[in-house]
């Protein structure tokens, strides 16, 4: 009785676990074809030299020393660091603060909300090319439309992304506006704020004002740190927005050189694809300790 | 487990079904394919190219060529992920300066013995085929860059860079929102166009022969300075601007043909004019442009070369660079292309007579983009001197070329 029993449980169990597979495999397999093997690869080539046309020779950990210490073979590696940080830095914050301000606002409305979502949205899925092409125009040092706004406003603008000091925060505000998705999880989480909290706060006399910096940012901290968790990350790859803006030049000065972008130009344009195999896994390695770092220092919950 | 086991071998299945297809097995046997690859060029032109296959077809009926179509952004991306992954073409443009990376990796086959007439060739684009004396490739087309005028601003081009700098100097003093060039920047563009000064100054970039790198000497350091005084006339803020010249805020740039082509087209207001590139000591410019290549393991190498040798013969290959925009290879060829009848493009036409192929080392593009780019960078707008960066970029090439 018992045996029966224990053999048709393990039965089911056995093809639960196959049917279980069954689903999983197709995900599985991708991660493994296209994510852990060319990862693992990379790791391996990281300490050859290899130009991808030759084969690969051992090198130990040169191309590691090479990139962190020989700043007269990687003369940009610690400038295409700083770009990415002060990037990061700048963008993260911008898009959080935009993506809430709209989110905040789409909220209030009684109507054509969805209307709004869609609009604020569109900026995240236009293609980069595009979004490049119309920011070049209004960045335009002469014809552009930021510099006419100014203008009329009696100030002069700075020649946008020609000027190296102001590439970054240009790129930032691009991001700002790219900001969509913190939009729509910011009001996700608005969403699910009882109602009930709003009313007892009026009830007890709060304003707005009250309301949002007691109610509303404090429960909105998982949100908040989610976003700052996955735009820090992002924002430590960014690559598509400077490729497509400046190409292999990055800007004035290079002042545009994103991290990726150094690291691709490396590979694809330079023939070393094993040095650029070593920065992407010191980028790998970074931002697991950034993201670690953040876990421990930013606030995940509130607390009363 | 087996199961997935059993996923996993039908979905192998299904990839090389659909990998052996796309590659097509299907020709009659004693039909010879040629895979080749080339830049994506615009729908029209790719229609020509097309037509020109078709007639090699009819002078070769047992050749077939098969054209594939890359955005020259990625081309060698995607041709050294190809052949590193043992399924690359049979031939393809390969850029100038990658010519080294790929003769120096095996990759390339040598040119065999009686395929093309080396003296047919113009010099400057038949020795970027060189690669350790051995011919690596056919030249196929090419390009170079010259002055570009406004007549409006500029009446009488500069020869000399004395009359360059007081040209400049005296379009911005008449109306200061004027530029007077378009000063490169220090950008794989400029350090492409940089030799060509420095050689009009008696200089070259590097000595292979001697392992010694030039581009610090002081020849070198007059042309970044050229660069530099010209700056003091071309504000960044006016020729940063798209297209600055061709909207008539900019009275000069330096550029190639294709400037010429996209003026009339989008710009036809505009009155310009093409000079030779103003000389110091002697006349002389730079190169650019595209090579056949076969590759070593290409499977019909011998139909290979003769789709190349049908490109840059003297008739083919005029009709080829009348197609890309570019300027033929073959001197009789350039004779016979409409070139000759435009005045503006007959100027880069005696110009590539004194083009100077870049050294031919494989690290070259990783010395010209992060070395000798940053040197210019800080010698032009970083008011470093010109002799202090261009040091610093000869050290940092002897070190990565190991030429201690």
């Amino acid at each position: 009785m018992n045996g029966v029993h224990r053999s048709s449980s393990w039965h089911r169990r056995r093809r639960d676990a196959l049917a279980g597979f069954a689903f999983t495999a197709p995900a599985m397999l991708h991660t493994l074809v296209f994510m852990l093997v060319p990862a693992g690869a990379a790791l391996y080539f990281s300490f050859t030299e290899w130009d991808m046309i030759s084969p690969a020779h051992w090198v130990g950990l040169r191309n590691y020393q090479e990139i962190l210490f020989d700043s007269d073979l990687y003369p940009d590696f610690w400038k295409s660091v700083r770009v990415t940080a002060l990037y990061a830095l700048l963008s993260v914050p911008a898009s959080l603060v935009t993506g809430f301000v709209q989110a905040y606002l789409i909220d209030l409305l009684r109507r054509g909300q969805s209307l709004y979502r869609l609009v604020f949205y569109l900026p995240v899925i236009t293609a980069e090319a595009a979004v490049a092409a119309i920011w070049k125009w209004l960045y335009d040092p002469q014809f552009g439309l930021i510099n006419a706004g100014l203008e009329v406003l009696g100030g002069t603008g700075p020649d946008w992304l020609g000027t190296p000091g102001v590439v970054i925060p240009a790129l930032a505000l691009i991001a700002a506006w790219q900001s969509g998705t913190a939009m729509l999880i910011f009001l996700a989480g608005l969403k699910g704020i009882p109602r009930t909290y709003y009313e007892a706060a009026e009830v007890d006399g709060a304003n707005r004002w009250q309301q949002l910096g007691r109610i509303t940012l404090p429960l909105l901290r998982p949100t908040t740190f989610y976003l700052v968790v996955t735009g820090v990350i992002a924002a430590l790859q960014v690559f598509g927005i400077v490729y497509v803006l400046f190409g292999g030049n990055a800007g004035p000065e290079r002042s545009g050189l994103s991290y990726v972008l150094h690291l691709y130009l490396f590979g694809y344009r330079n023939g070393a694809m094993g040095a650029a195999s070593a920065m992407s896994v010191l980028l790998f390695v970074t931002v697991l300790l950034v993201t670690a770092a953040q876990f421990r220092l930013v606030p995940q919950q509130y607390e009363e | 487990m087996r199961a997935l086991a059993r996923w996993v071998a039908a979905t192998a299945a299904v990839v090389s079904l659909a990998a052996s297809a796309a590659c097509g097995g299907d020709s009659p046997a004693n039909e010879k394919v040629v895979e080749f690859w080339y830049y994506q060029p615009i729908p029209e032109q790719s229609k020509q190219v097309k037509e020109l296959v078709k007639r090699f077809e009819e002078t070769e009926p047992t050749i077939t060529v098969r054209l594939t179509e890359i955005p020259k952004d990625d081309y060698n991306t995607k041709l050294s992920s190809a052949l590193g992954g043992g399924r690359g073409p049979d031939a393809g443009y390969l850029d100038q300066p990658l010519m080294a990376r790929y003769a120096n990796a095996g990759q390339l086959a040598e040119v065999p013995a009686g395929t093309i007439t080396e003296s047919d060739f113009y010099d400057g684009a038949l020795r970027t085929n060189k690669i350790s004396g051995k011919l690596c490739g056919i030249p196929l087309q090419q390009t170079t860059v010259a002055l570009f005028y406004n007549k409006k601003l500029v009446s009488t081009p500069p020869a000399t860079w004395n009359e360059l700098v007081a040209e400049s100097a005296r379009v911005h003093w008449e109306n200061p929102n004027l530029a007077g060039v378009n000063v490169p920047k220090g950008e794989g563009f400029g350090a492409w166009l940089f030799p060509a000064f420095v050689a009009s100054a008696g200089g070259t970039m590097l000595d292979e022969g001697s392992r010694r790198i030039a581009f610090a000497d002081p020849p070198a350091q007059e042309a970044l300075a050229l660069w530099r005084k010209l700056l003091e006339s071309s504000p960044r803020r006016i020729t940063n601007s798209e297209n600055s010249f061709h909207k008539g805020l900019t009275a000069m740039m330096f550029s190639g043909p294709w400037e010429v082509l996209t003026i009339r087209q989008q710009f036809p207001q505009l009155d310009f004019g093409v000079a030779p590139l103003p000389r110091k000591d002697v006349a002389a410019s730079n190169i650019g442009g595209d090579n056949g290549v076969v590759f070593s393991k290409a499977r019909n190498p011998d139909a290979a070369w003769k789709w190349l040798r049908f490109l840059s013969d003297a008739t083919h290959n005029a009709e080829f660079s009348n197609i890309t925009g570019n300027f033929p290879t073959n001197r009789k060829a350039a004779q016979a292309a409409k070139i000759n009848t435009d005045p503006a493009l007959k100027v880069f036409v005696d110009q590539l007579e004194t083009a100077q192929a870049r050294p031919t080392v494989p690290e070259w593009i990783q010395i010209n983009d992060e070395y000798l780019a940053k040197a210019i960078e800080e010698g032009v707008d970083g008011g470093r001197s010109p002799a202090d960066a261009l040091t610093d970029a000869a050290a940092r090439a002897r070190k990565l070329l190991g030429w201690q």
